[in-house]
Order: C-alpha cells, then sequence, then structure tokens
C-alpha cells in the first residue's frame, strides 16, 4: 500500500464518520458544520485525484458559499416547532432495506466488473490545462450554465420578495 | 499507484446511501436538501475517480457543472423553503400533504 | 321386432297386461276423481285383464325353454344402446302373474275396506301405477328400464303410504320410506354405471351370460355386485335400512298386503334372481348377502316377539322372511329363493288382509284389544289368519313349510354350518312369534289379570318406557302398560268433514292408533256402515281371504312342476345338486313344534300370562322395541354428521371461503387502491423512496440479467 492509497483510506474514512454524523444530529447546525468537514475531506479526495481547481472550487463553493447559504438560513428562520419525529419506522425501514440491497448489488457489480482492481494512476491536471479544456472543448456548456445561474437568482430574488399585503397574488 | 477504482466506486456508493438516507428518513425540508448535497457530492466523487481512471478530462468538467447546479437548486430550494415556512408554520413534510 | 304386434299373441298379451294400468290410472287422475265408483271400476277392469293376459302367458310359455325378449329402440347413443322392451322367461312369467293375481285380489277387497273414504279414487289410481310399474319392472330386459321402474315402485309406495297425508306420522313414514330406499337407490345406480362402462350396454340376458366375467376383472365384479346388492338392501329392507318397513305401516292395510308384503320389497329379491349368474361370479358378494340376509332375519324376528301391533308384527315378519330368501339364493339355491318368494306373497298377503279385516271392523291394530273385542269371533278372518300363521311357521302341508325346506336344503349345502344354524333359528323365532300372534288372539284375557300379569313382570323401572326423540309413525312401541288406556277418542267434536285428522302430530305414548284405526274409529270415514253394507263389505273382503288360503295351502304341492318350470332358466349355470340331508326336515319340524309349544306355553295355556319369555329380560325387551336402536342412530347421523357435520360444513365453507375469497378480493383490490394512493398523494419522501426503490430494482434487474 502506498502512501497515496493509505491518505485516500484516511481520507475516505474521515468523509463518511462526517456525513454519517451529519446526518444524524438534530441540531441543525451540527449537522451543516460536519458536512463541511465532510466536503473539505472531498476537496482533499479531489486534489489527491488530480484534480486541484476543483478541490478549490469545492472549497470555496460548496463547503463554503452553499453551507454558508444553509446556516444563513436556519438561523434567519427561527425553528420554534417541536423538536422534528427523528426517523419514524415507516420512512427509516424501507431506506434502510432498500439501501442494502443497493450496497450488496453495487458492490457485486463493482468486483464483477473486469478492470476494477486496476489502481488508479497519478496524474495531474493543472488549472491552465483545465481551463483550456473547457473553454475550447464545452464553451456552449458554460454559457448555458449561466444562463442558469442568472435564471436562479431572479427565482432566488422573486421568491424571497416580501410581498406587501396581496396574499392572492402569491404564486409559488 | 492510487486505490482501485472499485473502492472508490464504493466509497461513492455509501455516501450516496447516506445522503439518500438523510433525504428520506428526516422529518426536515432543511435536511432533505442538505441530503440532496450529499448525493450531488457522492456523484462528484465519481466523476473525477473516473476521469483519473480513464484519463479524460470530461469526467472533471462535469464536477464543474455539478457544482454550479447544485449551487443554483440550494439558492431556489431554500428559498421555497423559507416561502412555505412563512405560509405553513412547520418544516415538517408531513404538514405539506395539501393533496390528502 | 318388426312382426306386427296385433298378431303376435305374445305380444299382444304382454303389452296388454302392462299398459292398461297405465291407461287407468291416467284416465282416474284426469278424468274420474269424482266418481269413485267408476275409478275402482276403470281400475279393477284394467288389473282383471292384466291376470288373464298373464296367466294365458304363463300357460301358453309353461315350457318355456329360451326367453323371449321384445325390445324398441330408445336410447342410442354411440356404442351404448338401450331400449325399452319385455323379457319373458320363466322367472319374469311367474312374477307377473303373482303381482297381477295378489294386485287382483287387493283391489276387490279394497272395495270393502276403503268404501267411503274421500280418497277413494286417488287410492285406485295409485294402486294401477303400482301395478303398472312393477309389471314393467318385472317384465324389463335390461338394467335400466328395471331401474326407472324400480323408482317408479318406489315412488307409488309413497304415495300410498302417506295416502291418508292430513296425519303428519303418515306423511312423515312416506317421507321416511322414500328416501331410505332412495339411498339404497343410489347404490343401486352405481353398481348399473359400473356394469354399464365395462360392459358396454346393460342387457340383462348379456350380464347373466358367461361372458360378462371376460370384460370385467373379478374385482370390479365383486364390486358392482356388493352396489346393486345395495339397492337390493334398500328396497327390501334388510338390515341396515330395514327401518322404514315397519313405519310404512301407516297406509292402508291392502297397501301393506300388496306392496310391503308380496310384491314391492320382493322386487329386490326379484332383481337377485333376475341377476342370479351374475352373483353367482362373485363369492364375496355371495357371503356379504348370507351375512345380511342372516343378520335382517334375525334382528326382525326378534322385533317381531315383542311387539303389540299386528302390522307391525307382519311387517317385522317380512323383513325376515325377505332375509331368509335372500340367504336362500346366495347359498346357490335358485329355485328355494324362487319359491318361497312365491309362497311368502300368497300367506303373507293373506296375513296383511285378515289384519285389514280386524282393524276394520275393531278399530285398533292392537292386538290384545283386538282378542279382548272379540277378535276371534270372525270365523273367516280367523281361520284364514291361522292359516297363514301356520305357512309362515312352516307347518306342513301348507306352502310355506315346502319352501322353508327347500331353502334349509339349500343352507345345508355350504361348507360353513354358522349359516344353516342361522337359518334353523330363524325357523324356531319364526313359529314362536306367529303363534305368540295366534295365542294371543284367540286366547283374550280380562283386563285385571293381563294388568296384574303384566305389573308383575315388569320391573319398576321400566313402567315409563323414554319418549322416542324421533318420528316413527303412529305405531309406538307398546308397552303392557298401554293396556287398558287405548280408548282415546281422536274426535272429540265428532266431525269428520274433510279431514278426520285435524289433530296432526306426535301422539301420546300409550295410544297405538295407527291412522287407519283413526279412520275406521267413530267419527271416521269407514264407521257409517249400516248393517246390510256391513255384510256386503264383509263377504267383498272375504272373498279374496278364501282364495288366498286355498292357494297357501295348495301352492306347496305344485313345487315339482315349478322346479322344472324355473329350471329352464338358467340352464348354463351349474346349480349345485343339493345333498338330501336326511334328517333335516326332521329337526326343522322339530324346531317348528318346539316353536309353538313355547307360545303355546306363554300365551295360550289356561293360566299362561301371556308374557313372552323376552319380555321378562328388560334390557333385551327395550333393544328390542327401541327395534336394536336402529332408529336412534339414524337420528344421530342425521344430526350429529349430516346436519352438523357435513351441512355445516359446507355452509361454512360457503359463506367465508367462498364468499369470503370474493369479499377478500375485493377488500384487497380497495386496499391496493389506498396503497397506489398512498404512494402518489402522501409525504413527498415516501415518493423520494418509490423512486429510489424503483432504481434499486431495475439495478437488480440489470445485474441479474448480464
Amino acid at each position: 500500500m502506498t502512501f497515496y492509497a493509505f491518505i485516500f483510506y484516511v481520507v475516505a474514512a474521515l468523509i463518511i464518520a462526517t456525513t454519517a454524523l451529519a446526518i444524524t444530529r438534530r441540531n441543525l447546525v451540527h449537522a451543516v458544520v460536519y458536512l463541511i468537514f465532510s466536503f473539505l475531506g472531498s476537496a482533499m479526495l479531489f486534489y489527491l485525484f488530480g484534480a486541484p481547481l476543483l478541490a478549490a472550487l469545492e472549497v470555496i463553493i460548496y463547503a463554503g458559499a452553499i453551507m454558508v447559504l444553509f446556516l444563513m438560513i436556519i438561523m434567519m428562520v427561527k425553528v420554534e416547532s417541536p423538536a422534528e419525529r427523528m426517523y419514524p419506522l415507516s420512512q427509516w425501514l424501507p431506506a434502510a432495506g432498500f439501501g442494502l440491497i443497493y450496497l450488496t448489488v453495487g458492490a457485486l457489480m463493482v468486483f464483477a466488473t473486469p478492470g476494477s482492481e486496476i489502481p488508479l494512476e497519478m496524474a495531474l491536471a493543472t488549472p491552465k490545462e483545465f481551463a483550456l479544456y473547457v473553454f475550447r472543448r464545452h464553451w456552449l456548456s458554460i454559457e448555458v450554465v449561466s444562463l442558469l445561474l442568472l435564471v436562479a437568482l431572479i427565482g432566488a430574488f422573486h421568491l424571497g420578495k416580501r410581498k406587501g399585503g396581496n396574499e392572492a397574488e402569491d404564486e409559488v | 499507484m492510487i486505490v482501485p477504482f472499485g473502492h472508490v466506486l464504493l466509497l461513492a456508493g455509501v455516501l450516496f446511501l447516506l445522503g439518500l438516507f438523510c433525504a428520506v428518513a428526516r422529518r426536515n425540508l432543511i435536511m432533505m436538501v442538505l441530503g440532496v448535497e450529499i448525493m450531488l457530492n457522492a456523484a462528484s466523487i465519481v466523476f473525477v475517480a473516473a476521469a483519473l481512471h480513464w484519463k479524460q478530462l470530461e469526467g472533471q468538467v462535469f464536477v464543474l457543472f455539478i457544482l454550479a447546479v447544485a449551487a443554483t437548486e440550494v439558492s431556489v430550494g431554500l428559498a421555497m423553503i423559507v416561502y412555505a415556512y412563512r405560509r405553513t408554520g412547520s418544516f415538517d413534510p408531513g404538514a405539506y400533504n395539501l393533496l390528502q | 321386432m318388426h312382426t306386427a304386434w296385433t298378431q303376435d299373441a305374445t305380444l299382444l298379451a304382454a303389452i296388454l297386461a302392462t299398459l292398461l294400468p297405465f291407461l287407468a290410472f291416467v284416465l282416474i287422475m284426469v278424468a274420474t276423481r269424482s266418481w269413485p265408483r267408476l275409478s275402482a271400476g276403470l281400475s279393477i277392469a284394467a288389473v282383471t285383464v292384466s291376470l288373464g293376459c298373464a296367466v294365458f302367458l304363463l300357460e301358453a310359455h309353461w315350457n318355456l325353454e329360451k326367453p323371449i325378449q321384445y325390445t324398441a329402440r330408445w336410447l342410442v347413443s354411440g356404442d351404448i344402446n338401450i331400449p325399452l322392451g319385455y323379457l319373458l322367461d320363466p322367472t319374469s312369467l311367474l312374477m307377473l302373474t303373482t303381482v297381477a293375481l295378489i294386485s287382483f285380489l287387493i283391489q276387490v277387497y279394497s272395495l270393502g275396506y276403503m268404501a267411503g273414504d274421500p280418497g277413494f279414487s286417488r287410492y285406485y289410481a295409485f294402486l294401477s301405477l303400482f301395478v303398472w310399474a312393477m309389471m314393467c319392472l318385472a317384465l324389463a330386459p335390461n338394467l335400466f328400464q328395471l331401474y326407472i321402474f324400480w323408482e317408479l315402485v318406489g315412488l307409488s309406495s309413497y304415495f300410498l303410504i302417506g295416502f291418508w297425508y292430513e296425519k303428519f306420522s303418515a306423511s312423515q313414514a312416506g317421507k321416511k320410506a322414500l328416501v331410505m330406499t332412495r339411498v339404497g337407490d343410489v347404490s343401486l345406480l352405481l353398481g348399473i354405471l359400473l356394469v354399464l362402462l365395462h360392459l358396454g350396454n346393460l342387457n340383462i340376458l348379456e350380464i347373466d351370460s358367461p361372458e360378462v366375467a371376460a370384460h370385467m376383472s373379478p374385482n370390479l365384479l365383486t364390486l358392482s355386485a356388493l352396489l346393486i346388492f345395495g339397492g337390493i338392501i334398500g328396497k327390501s329392507a334388510q338390515f341396515p335400512l330395514l327401518t322404514w318397513l315397519p313405519d310404512a305401516m301407516e297406509g292402508p292395510t291392502p297397501v301393506s298386503a300388496l306392496l310391503h308384503s308380496s310384491t314391492m320389497v320382493a322386487a329386490g329379491v326379484y332383481l337377485f334372481e333376475r341377476l342370479f349368474p351374475f352373483f353367482l361370479l362373485s363369492p364375496v358378494a355371495m357371503t356379504v348377502g348370507l351375512a345380511i340376509g342372516a343378520v335382517s332375519m334375525l334382528m326382525a324376528a326378534t322385533m317381531a316377539m315383542v311387539s303389540r301391533d299386528m302390522k307391525q308384527i307382519l311387517a317385522y315378519s317380512t323383513i325376515s322372511q325377505l332375509g331368509f330368501m335372500i340367504m336362500g339364493l346366495d347359498a346357490g339355491s335358485f329355485f328355494s329363493g324362487v319359491f318361497h318368494l312365491t309362497t311368502h306373497a300368497g300367506f303373507k298377503a293373506l296375513l296383511f288382509l285378515c289384519a285389514g279385516v280386524f282393524i276394520h271392523k275393531y278399530a285398533t291394530n292392537d292386538i290384545f284389544e283386538l282378542a279382548r273385542q272379540g277378535g276371534r269371533s270372525l270365523k273367516i278372518p280367523m281361520t284364514c289368519t291361522l292359516i297363514g300363521a301356520a305357512a309362515l311357521a312352516g307347518i306342513p302341508p301348507l306352502s310355506g313349510f315346502f319352501s322353508k325346506e327347500a331353502i334349509l336344503a339349500g343352507l345345508a349345502d355350504l361348507s360353513n354350518p354358522v349359516w344353516l344354524a342361522a337359518g334353523l333359528l330363524g325357523v324356531f323365532l319364526t313359529a314362536y312369534y306367529a303363534f305368540r300372534l295366534i295365542f294371543i288372539l284367540l286366547f283374550p284375557r280380562t283386563a285385571m289379570a293381563l294388568a296384574g300379569a303384566a305389573k308383575v313382570a315388569i320391573s319398576p323401572k321400566d313402567r315409563n318406557p323414554p319418549w322416542p326423540p324421533f318420528e316413527k309413525g303412529g305405531n309406538r312401541p307398546s308397552s303392557p302398560f298401554s293396556y287398558g288406556a287405548t280408548n282415546t277418542s281422536p274426535f272429540p267434536n265428532g266431525g269428520t268433514k274433510n279431514s278426520p285428522f285435524s289433530k296432526g302430530g306426535p301422539r301420546g305414548i300409550f295410544t297405538v292408533k295407527s291412522a287407519e284405526a283413526n279412520a275406521h274409529g267413530p267419527g271416521g270415514p269407514h264407521s257409517g256402515h249400516a248393517a246390510g253394507q256391513h255384510r256386503r263389505v264383509y263377504w267383498v273382503m272375504a272373498w279374496p281371504l278364501i282364495i288366498l288360503a286355498g292357494i297357501t295351502v295348495m301352492l306347496g304341492f305344485l313345487q315339482s312342476p315349478l322346479e322344472t318350470f324355473l329350471g329352464h332358466q338358467y340352464p348354463a349355470v351349474a346349480l349345485p345338486e343339493a345333498a338330501h340331508i336326511v334328517w333335516l326336515p326332521y329337526l326343522a319340524l322339530i324346531l317348528t313344534i318346539g316353536g309353538v309349544g313355547l307360545a303355546w306355553a306363554e300365551f295360550g295355556r289356561r293360566d299362561a300370562r301371556q308374557v313372552g319369555f323376552v319380555e321378562r329380560i328388560p334390557v333385551l325387551y327395550r333393544l328390542f322395541t327401541e327395534r336394536w336402536y336402529l332408529d336412534h342412530f339414524y337420528r344421530l347421523l342425521v344430526d350429529r354428521v349430516i346436519d352438523r357435520g357435513i351441512a355445516t360444513l359446507f355452509f361454512e365453507n360457503d359463506n367465508k371461503v367462498i364468499d369470503g375469497s370474493i369479499d377478500g378480493m375485493c377488500k384487497g383490490t380497495v386496499a391496493m387502491g389506498r396503497l397506489l394512493a398512498f404512494l402518489n398523494s402522501a409525504m413527498i419522501q415516501y415518493r423520494l423512496l418509490a423512486t429510489f426503490a424503483v432504481l434499486v430494482l431495475l439495478s437488480l434487474y440489470l445485474f441479474l440479467k448480464f
């Protein structure tokens, strides 16, 4: 086992542990913070897999912007309602059941595929190479994504507007 | 030489499962969206590992898009959650059952 | 047959003999109901012509070597061909004559007996129906026609037993007779179907020929023989289906004389005679028949020993003698069975008709009552009863003696001596109960002496026999304590109106009045004869008695001519030569005289207490009067097994399983709908879960495919 493999397993353990903790917290803020750690781990993983730009973007956008947005909303909306019912059986049991089947099938599929034991080889995509590639080959998708962001912006803006008093005009 | 590709896939699978569990088994809208985020993250791990496995950069490009879409979706989703909370007063999805 | 039937005298005679009674039945039921004399005239004319034709046929074909068969095409289906027609051979001719003669005598007798009854025309219509059915049964060339007329005979029996239908117990008795014989008929039908399946048709001549053994394996032969024997058990009232016959005494006495002593119950034995070679092919069936005949004979004899009702004694005696006949036939001796059938028809009808005269005059069935009221003063009936009872007991030179000897000789041929012993015991018991009847009738006791005697004989525990929980007809098994309590008047208002039996329902324990006793009692329709009318009625009823008595006396001497006549019947069958055991007739005679002597000692002597030796043993007495608890057993069977067991099972199955499953399907559909609606309209997380589940299953499917 090489050093990188060792790093990979440690990071993988970290990701799984923190995610598991995140989904089982009753306190939403705790959950979000655990998730931030999980995303940091993911970023390390991306770096390990030779995508440093994506690692950086993950930290900046995912862990930095999206999770902060979550925290903002959580703290903005005062959750005074009684603590949520944790894991009702009718929801938890089917999820666990099907999840287990899914895991088993997935594992079997993975190990049945002949090419899955080949270890990954190290490679690195420098940001410059990466950017050149993106803007040369997939510039249209980037434009579409920016349009999408615009739409999201407008939508969020519209939804968040607090109207004066005419409830009839409100439509989701 | 890092790990076999299968191990990465397994990791992503477990992560996806955790995200699904969070989305389905918790009675809080915000946790639902969080679960979706976790699932998206798992998918992006797979994409990056695949890019490494087959030495194609498309995988990483797609992760870019996933990131953008995730941001979009979270913002709009959370805005809707806030709006819905103002209308019904709770985060419990059981309260949002207008069709029943 | 394509010969013009008007030119063939035999065919013409057969057609006339059988169809004229049917014509009479139809005419009476349709047209002449309101003219009783005309109906009676029609019926008697028809049966007279039938008798003439039967005698003609018997006389013309006295030396018949091969059977004559006339058939008309009826049922043809593929390979199966079942015709209608007539089969004339010695047995059928003999049976035809017997039926015709006894029907004729009884129809004449009924002119006197049933005079004044409101259902007079109906009575004669049913009698004609019976005559038609019985004759066509006797002449049937195949089992299917025989079965049809077998059922018709049962039907007319039902009509006639329940003739006074206003009385509840009479209609119950009719129903019981029909249902019990029907049980036997199911078995008969199964046997017939088995034969049809394997043989291809049901012609009696073919069944009696040796080639039937080529078509059916021995086990099948035994099975079908046993099934057909089941039908015989039902119709001839053998064990275990014997309790309908005593109850059938609710019908008018001429009906009992005709149907339930000489002809209808003899149809079972007649069927046996018809299929004698067929039964011979299966030794197991013969042994079973022997056993059942023996059991019935002895059982019925014991029941007759304790009965107080004259007609019931005679009914039990019929069962016993039929068992005896079946024993004779099953022993392999064809002639003895047929002979005893013929002689029994004669003297049993005689006995019943004499009983009818007594009942008509004194309006009670109870023998002690009849004796006390002066029964022995009626000379002709008393003499004929004596002759009949002597023939029944087997006293020479009456006909009963000869036929009994023939049967005992046949039984002696068997390797197992137990049958002969049973037969001899039966002879002893028969003599005993026959002469018990005679002595009680001849030597009446005064009221005080009998009451005192009875009190001493029976233990206190038996003073009140338990009320039977079921309907057993109007004639209760009587205890000696009913003496003196029989004078109930069933018509307190004295009116007859249309139905003299306005009080239906079960009678009290201590009366022995049957339906016909009521008919003849004060207020009944038969009671209002003027003196001159009485004399005419008496002589109309007496002439048949005299004729029958003459036949009883003479028939014994016709044994050898009849033997040669019937010897042509089954020449192919090797009948065993009766080994002449010299001491057998003497032994039988000694037993007969012993039985008579015992009866004399108990009933006939001057100071005899008139209580039989059986009546002194309460356990036996109870057993015999309750008909060996057979009726109890049947009631239990019907109540527990059939009603609560099988019927309830099917009812619950119908409700819970069949209806329940359909309801369950509906409920399931509704539940499924709710589930699907739940998936559609419930919380969003469930829908998410459903999506995930579908994806997992899809991945599983794809994985398994590759």
